[in-house]
């Protein structure tokens, strides 16, 4: 497989190549992504599927004084190039001025990066990538008889390589790995079935979690779901899981997303400096964590991404905001044109045994459904989840919603558990939240 | 047009018997079956914001995706360049899942003549951009006078014409081209410190024409603010257990999670769907017939022939309550024993088919919709919604109202907040107790995520009664 950082830069000169030739009435900026690798899966102890992928995506933004166009396609030869090009520049003539569009001006990157520990190529043997599938399914099926069946477990692995050009001297390309192994386990009980999952990512193979280890927890995990009842609905205190914690931090960062303030479609709209949360909930994002799942050196228009407290002691410092963004709410730019890592703190020491600190709640580990409203805050969600009475685990739950508002939401959180998820891009541990609508039987 | 023939067979000189020597390098003799999918993809956005077209958007995306099957195992490959000695090496990567083997001949046939459902005329050729642009202009203009309660209007126009070429070991050569457009439009209604909004859109396998000159983009601009304005009214519901009536069209989506994704064939070879091994099992009342059709016109949900090169059907899923048959795609078929049900599909030639849904929809029933909701002393109107999941291992399913009333003593009356609602899939059909005769497709914005691929669906129904299920309020 041939190496992505020489194909990189075939296409920055190639790109520059083309640069001296283009028209300068307008500003060019080219994002490029190359990827590839492989997915393997296995399920009854045989190897089931097994995908290569080879990606390339250029994408071109023109400015045409303040009007503006955005081509992309997968061939990249020059002549395929010059085409996109010119299709933009065809756009932007087409499409209406606005003085916020543009280049971003400084605060860009200008060099290549590669220290940021995103990046651990490494060649595999296939043969040993689907016997490594193959325990981590065969440790699910030993752990209990009543694991009936699955849906096999899954090794993926890409290679990726990012370069951005524009032409007001911005140069940025980094590259990255990314390594994932799951597994997926059904239990049966009563004739009633269960799935359930586990995996480990990583952007170094070797810090994936051992596949005995997956397969096993996929297990627990769907044995612990047999045998679940109906709940009576009640308004109780709900401890989300560290999944379902980020999910709701999410949300949170959906609604203060530049794009989402300047269309006034979010509910914490002119919320800067306010309390949101309470005062020991602290939210930072932390763009170059070594082997983080969304580290970044610079967004993608080319700005450089940094540290930023987002949150300081329930407090709202910022908006998270791109160039246009800024420019359109007349703020500073956040070189938030994407979002990078984001950890979720305590001012006070994390909760090491958080369900016994929930005493008597629910304990939700699954939502399903698209019941967040950011316009609004409004929350309902169908969730899967545990029972707990004196601090203790007492049957699972199911077929139950979870309703509230996201601000009452944020303001009602009691408690942060030291169970941080280090595998998502969202870091938090589990949140206790008071106030929760659960919805079930009558 | 198709452009697979000019811009890529032609271009690249890949004749029939090269093509069949990049098949035969695929299907060696212990591979049972190989296919190419070749695939052109133009396509196309513009978006209107803040009162101005801010932005317009083109892409095209190319290539051929190279699969090798042998019983249940699947090798998979795919390339962007078209050079023969490159798809030569991607048909051998694809035969990966078996050790090398004796090569195979492979014969294609002619090209097939399949029935179109659509015209194979690209949309992006049909209107210049400032017609486009204009449009936009209008609708926005058009809500903006109409309601001065207007924060906030977003109208996008999008096109896609889809040139794809299938050929396999069976010897089909099947050309389809499929045309898509799609309109939306959001609108946020302020009043005091309370913003609301509501969304409406349409489209389907057809071009700009039947949008751009019709009044189609008027009605749906209307409705948007129309459910904008309802939910500005809208109080908390309650949380619980209650009787629901579902409008016609759109709310079909539960049929789509509750029955449709556990009926996809895959996941009942495997026996991993709530639904295995139900064939012939009452899952529904017997009010409820249930079909998967991808041969309605100009629909969204429609395909002339699936991403294998079926032809797509009419299918039965579900007759008088009686479970009939499950969506196939050709791997599941076989195993299975079944014929194929022209339900293969995948995203693009970047990914492998699976069993999908096309547009999913149950038939009409005896009763008068105003008759249904006049029978429920206590319960909820819900008549659009915003999306829908299932777990087709336990069957439980949520989706999501966005716009919902009280019914009090067999009539509609207030809104409430949009909420989700959770059920069981092999038991929620069961309590429909009234089907209405007032079937309906939904417009035609349908979009299914499965497995990470998302392929553009329909869906349908008629108002109809189900007895109990659980509802996500924030009122106890």
């Amino acid at each position: 497989m041939s190496s992505n950082r020489n194909d990189i830069f075939v296409y920055k000169d190639r790109l520059q190549e083309i640069y001296k030739d283009l028209n300068k009435k307008y500003s060019h900026e080219f994002n490029l992504s190359i990827s590839n690798g492989y997915t393997v899966t296995s399920r009854s102890s045989k190897v089931e599927n097994i995908e290569y992928h080879e990606d390339m995506a250029l994408n071109v933004t023109v400015y045409n004084d303040f009007k503006k166009g955005n081509a992309s396609t997968n061939n990249l030869s020059s002549e395929n190039i010059i085409k996109t090009i010119e299709k933009a520049e065809n756009i932007s003539q087409k499409t209406q001025a606005d003085d916020c569009q543009g280049l971003p001006e400084s605060n860009f990157t200008e060099k290549e990066w590669d220290n940021l520990g995103i990046y651990y190529p490494r060649d595999l043997e296939i043969e040993n990538v689907i016997e490594m599938t193959k325990d981590c399914e065969a440790e699910a099926f030993k752990t209990d008889k009543r694991i009936s069946n699955s849906e096999g477990s899954t090794f993926s692995f890409s290679k990726n390589s990012h370069m951005i050009l524009n032409t007001n001297g911005a140069y940025g390309a980094y590259n990255s790995t990314d390594y994932s192994l799951s597994c997926i386990a059904l239990a049966e009980e009563n004739k009633l079935m269960e799935r359930d999952y586990w995996y480990s990512s990583s952007r170094d193979f070797k810090k994936l979690e051992e596949g005995s280890s997956i397969g096993k927890k996929a297990a627990q995990r769907v044995l612990s779901r047999l045998g679940a009842r109906t709940l009576k609905t009640q308004v109780c205190p709900v401890l989300f899981s560290p999944e379902m914690s980020a999910s709701i931090i999410s949300n949170f960062l959906s609604a203060i997303n530049g794009s989402a303030i300047y269309k006034k479609s979010s509910f914490l709209l002119d919320k800067v400096n306010e309390k949101i949360f309470p005062d020991f909930v602290n939210i930072r994002e932390e763009p170059l964590l070594s082997n983080g799942p969304a580290t970044r050196p610079y967004d993608s228009e080319g700005v450089l991404t940094e540290n930023k407290n987002i949150v300081d002691n329930g407090i709202l410092k910022t908006y998270l905001l791109d160039t246009y963004s800024s420019r359109k709410l007349k703020m500073d730019c956040t070189g938030n044109g994407v979002l990078t890592n984001i950890t979720m703190n305590s001012s006070e020491p994390l909760v090491s045994d958080i369900v016994s600190t929930l005493k008597n709640g629910i304990y939700i580990t699954d939502m399903m459904g698209s019941g967040a409203n950011t316009l609004t805050g409004d929350y309902s969600r169908g969730a899967f989840g545990y029972l707990v009475e004196n601090g203790e685990i007492q049957y699972p739950v199911t077929e139950i919603t979870v309703a509230s508002n996201l601000s009452q939401m944020f303001q009602n959180i009691v408690a942060l558990g030291d169970d941080i998820d280090l595998r998502n891009r969202i870091r938090t541990g589990s949140l206790l939240i008071d106030n929760i609508t659960i919805g079930g039987t009558n | 047009m198709n452009y697979i023939q000019n811009l890529i067979l032609d271009n690249y000189d890949l004749t029939n018997k090269k093509l069949e020597n990049i098949l035969s390098a695929a299907c060696p003799k212990n591979i049972d079956f190989a296919d190419l999918y070749f695939q052109y993809t133009n396509s196309e956005g513009w978006q209107l914001e803040d009162g101005i077209v801010k932005s317009g958007s083109s892409n095209i995306d190319s290539g051929v995706g190279i699969r090798s099957v042998a019983e249940d195992k699947s090798g998979f490959a795919y390339s962007n360049n078209f050079n023969y000695e490159n798809l030569i090496s991607a048909a051998k990567t694809s035969k990966c899942i078996v050790k090398s083997g004796q090569s195979r001949e492979i014969q294609l046939g002619n090209s097939q003549d399949i029935r179109k459902l659509y015209n194979p005329v690209s949309p992006l050729d049909f209107k210049t951009d400032d017609v486009k642009v204009k449009f936009l202009k209008d609708i926005d203009k058009y809500v903006r006078d109409k309601d001065d309660r207007v924060e906030q209007v977003i109208v996008s126009l999008a096109g896609t014409y889809d040139s794809i070429l299938i050929l396999n070991t069976d010897g089909i050569k099947a050309f389809d081209d499929r045309p898509l457009v799609r309109f939306s439009v959001m609108v946020i209604l302020k009043v005091g410190d309370r913003r609301e909004r509501g969304s409406s859109g349409g489209g389907g396998r057809y071009s700009y024409d039947e949008i751009i000159d019709t009044k189609f983009a008027y009605e749906f601009a209307d409705e948007a603010i129309r459910q904008a304005a309802v939910n500005l009214q809208a109080e908390d519901g309650k949380a619980g257990s209650m009787t629901v009536v579902l409008g016609p069209g759109w709310p079909g989506v539960l049929l789509h999670e509750a029955i449709g994704h556990g009926l996809e064939g895959d996941f009942n070879r495997k026996k991993t769907s709530a639904f295995s091994d139900l064939i012939g099992k009452q899952v529904a009342s017997s009010q409820c017939t249930i079909v998967d059709d991808g041969t309605i016109s100009k629909r969204r949900g429609s395909l002339s022939v699936d991403d294998e090169g079926c032809e797509t059907k009419c299918n039965t899923l579900i007759e008088n309550g009686i479970l009939k048959g499950y969506m196939q795609d050709k791997i599941n078929a076989k195993l299975m024993n079944v014929s194929p049900t022209g339900n293969g599909r995948r995203e693009s030639y970047a990914c492998l088919p699976m069993p999908r849904m096309t547009n999913t929809f149950m038939l009409p029933g005896e009763f008068n919709p105003n008759e249904i909701i006049e029978s429920v002393k206590d319960g909820i109107y819900a008549v659009n919604f915003s999306g829908g999941q299932v777990d087709i291992t336990n069957g439980q399913f949520v989706f999501t109202a966005s716009e919902a009333y009280l019914i009090e003593n067999g009539k509609v009356t207030k809104p409430i907040k949009g909420m989700t609602l959770i059920g069981n899939g092999p038991e929620v059909l069961k309590k429909v107790s009234m089907v209405g005769n007032d079937l309906k497709l939904d417009d035609g914005v349908g979009t299914c995520g499965k497995d990470g691929q998302s392929v553009p669906v329909g869906v349908g129904q008629p108002t109809l009664k189900i007895d109990e299920i659980t509802v996500g309020g924030t009122q106890v």
